[in-house]
């Protein structure tokens, strides 16, 4: 067995259904000890994957949430400036020079580690993930650059922490914004895209088990119907999943009109896409109707869904 | 699997010489990288190199697509492989024949690796862009040139000329104008809700950690976008310089601004702009969006689907030259509009027939956009654009 396919057992085994490309892409983080950029639509599974990948390799995850106004300092180190106004105030009188105080507080006993300081200095690679990295300002990721180049940090009072385990690195984009060229350079890339019909079912039994046959096979044929319609938000896996729950939750064993209507909110989370789904019903009719049985053909659907970079007209 | 060429490295970089001319981004580093990714893969697996070599060379989801494509024509159909156009490759094939050569894979069909908005941005008709007119068919899209232009506008070549003081300074006020809001950054500031504990700490030193000049901190506001979406069609012809001069003079000022020409079909020309604000006179060629009828809402809602979520938000001023006589289907304009209306600061819709005495906007474009316009104008010259900066709506 390959490396990859080694990888993708690993993941199946936690309820986490990759295909060959993805833990190929995986297996080439490992090898390469490359950062993965991982883009796709919303909730196809970009920010678990990293999580599953740190369980399969028995090492830690450590996260770092982007958002804007994000800056180094919070994603590196800060100080602990109370402790440290404690000990200045406490130090009074023992006649120690500024250099003696200055070099007691700027001490590693008074640093507060931040996510990337903390994925630097461990002694085991850890996985890093930083998600939704889009969200952070442009002089956030010109910052990135350099870390994800060098892995050490200089700070101003200890001096240059290097990296002795270089983290396994994956980033998250929703593409809010374009990412720098030289990010995307840094990086090998993949992209995520919403799982096919085949594959939208073997996950759902993977994460819902007592989920039965038909309504599995229901709630995914009706998310691709769904997936092709022109939603504002189209639903992702982590919507099949929630809406089998709910199901289930309902006691019911199959997807009807009344379930559907009863459900909805699982998966349509913007007003507007309740008014398209209800002109386009007759699209959702065959599912509920059907047996819901698999239909050969099940495909992947060849577009971001608005996210840009659509080659595809939408009919 | 079959190869082109005698070794491995030979064939790799020869593919990726393919990939060049497909405008992917592929440096030493990724050839490196793609040598040491083939190292840990099976090669008799063609499914195997296509997985390790498809996240190494291919950048972004545009990419993405074509690379698989690109790898077929390469590896699967080696004839088909044009002759490597670098000279580096070809030093390493020297005693090869040179494939017979495959248009397909020739630079003309460049277009593979573009992302959409690079496409919008020259106008191509394979890009998914103008594919939204190819979409809604041929024979529609004729026919709104044979009613729009009776004359063959297609070549026509506008002059871009870089805005002058007054273009400049006007539009320096709007910019002015839009008061975007505060960035989650925190700045450091003389004033401001937020002690700076690092630089309070670090200038109590010298007084025994006894606060006397504290410092502050502040979010500073963010910069306000502009998208401008400007009607290219016939019946603007005459119109068109003042909206591009407006363009033209915001992205003197702000790099925040985005331009757009559409009739029948939607072109992105901000790279156009940048240039001619930054002192480049460009004659930009208007190829057919500035040729035909208008469909407003089709373009406006490609807009939306393209770059919606990218570029608009609550710091987005829409500002749409146009006036309103649109061809397409009423519900698709009204949906657009309130597309847009729902997700950015405001729309000022530029009507340059605004002016004309007597004129009412009952055009039925004009009448669907109306609830959603925050402010109305015509701007034909610097006068007019600082006057829409004093009066300016926004949410």
């Amino acid at each position: 067995m390959s490396a990859a396919a080694a990888l993708q057992a690993s993941f199946r085994e936690r309820g986490f259904i990759v295909d060959d490309a993805f833990a190929t892409a995986l297996q080439l983080v490992l090898a390469l000890r490359k950062p993965l950029l991982v883009e796709g639509p919303a909730g196809v599974g970009k920010t678990e994957s990293a999580k599953v990948l740190a369980d399969v390799l028995g090492t830690r995850l450590i996260r770092l949430q982007c958002y804007e106004g994000l800056d180094a300092l919070t994603a590196l180190y800060e100080w602990n400036y109370p402790r440290q106004m404690l000990r200045i105030r406490m130090s009074e009188g023992e006649g120690e020079s500024l250099q003696q105080r200055e070099a007691q507080i700027f001490s590693e006993e008074f640093l507060l580690k931040r996510p990337l300081l903390e994925a630097i200095v461990q002694h085991e690679a850890p996985v890093l993930l930083i998600d939704e990295v889009d969200r952070a300002d442009e002089a956030f990721e010109a910052f990135l650059l350099e870390v994800l180049a060098e892995w050490q940090v200089t700070i101003p009072e200890l001096g240059t922490i290097r990296a002795q385990h270089p983290p396994h690195v994956i980033l998250t984009s929703n593409r809010t914004r374009e990412l720098s060229d030289a990010l995307r350079r840094r990086c090998l890339f993949f992209w995520i895209p919403y799982p096919s019909l085949e594959q939208e079912i073997a996950i759902l039994h993977a994460r819902i088990p007592e989920l039965s046959e038909r309504l599995a096979a229901q709630i995914a044929r009706s998310m691709q119907v769904l997936r092709g319609l022109p939603l504002q938000k189209a639903p992702g896996v982590a919507e099949s999943l929630d809406w089998a729950r709910a199901i289930i939750n309902l006691h019911r064993d199959h997807l009807d009109l009344q379930v559907l209507e009863q459900t909805l909110g699982c998966v349509l989370k913007v007003r507007e896409d309740h008014e398209v789904l209800d002109s386009h019903r007759d699209e959702l009719q065959p599912v509920l109707d059907g047996p819901g049985s698999l239909q050969p053909g099940g495909h992947s659907l060849d577009t971001d869904f608005g996210l840009g970079s659509v080659s595809q007209p939408r009919k | 699997m079959t190869y082109p060429f005698d070794s491995l490295p030979a064939n790799l970089a020869a593919f990726c010489d393919v990939l060049r001319d497909h405008r992917f981004r592929i440096g030493p580093r990724e050839l490196q990288d793609a040598a040491r990714a083939l190292e840990i893969t099976e090669l008799f697996d063609e499914r195997a190199v296509r997985n390790v070599l498809r996240p190494v060379l291919a950048g972004t989801f545009a990419e993405v697509h074509a690379f698989d494509r690109i790898f077929d024509r390469f590896f699967l159909r080696p004839a088909a492989v044009p002759a490597p156009a670098t000279a580096a490759p070809a030093k390493t094939i020297a005693d090869q024949a040179p494939p017979s050569g495959d248009p397909d894979l020739g630079r003309g069909a460049a277009t593979d690796g573009d992302t959409a908005e690079e496409a919008a941005e020259r106008g191509e008709s394979q890009g998914a862009v103008q594919d939204v007119a190819d979409a809604e068919g041929e024979s529609t899209v004729a026919l709104l040139r044979a009613s729009y232009s009776p004359l063959d506008a297609e070549g026509a070549v506008l002059d871009l000329e870089p805005a002058d003081r007054p273009w400049r300074e006007a539009a320096a006020m709007l910019v002015s104008r839009v008061r975007a809001g505060r960035s989650r950054r925190w700045r450091p500031a003389a004033r401001g809700p937020r002690f700076d504990l690092r630089r309070t700490l670090r200038s109590s030193l010298h007084t025994g950690g006894e606060v006397l000049s504290p410092r502050w901190q502040s979010r500073p506001r963010r910069r306000p976008r502009f998208v401008l979406l400007i009607d290219g069609s016939r019946s603007m012809a005459t119109h068109t310089w003042p909206a591009l001069q407006t363009a033209v003079g915001l992205a003197a000022v702000t790099l925040n601004t985005e331009t757009f020409s559409f009739s029948t079909a939607l072109r992105r020309i901000t790279r156009d702009v940048r240039r001619a604000a930054g002192g480049e006179r460009r004659l930009l060629q208007l190829h057919h969006a500035w040729g035909g009828g208008t469909a407003i809402g089709t373009c406006l809602r490609e807009f939306l689907r393209l770059f919606g979520e990218r570029l608009l938000g609550r710091d987005t001023l829409v500002m749409i030259a146009s006036d309103g006589l649109d061809v397409g289907d009423p519900a698709v304009l009204r949906d657009a509009m309130a597309g847009i209306s729902r997700q950015a600061a405001g729309i000022v819709w530029l009507n340059p027939l605004l002016g004309t005495p007597g004129y009412e906007p009952t055009a039925l474009g004009m009448r669907i956009a109306r609830p959603y316009v925050t402010t109305f104008a015509s701007v034909t010259e610097p006068a007019d654009l600082a006057r829409l900066a004093r009066v300016l709506r926004i949410r």
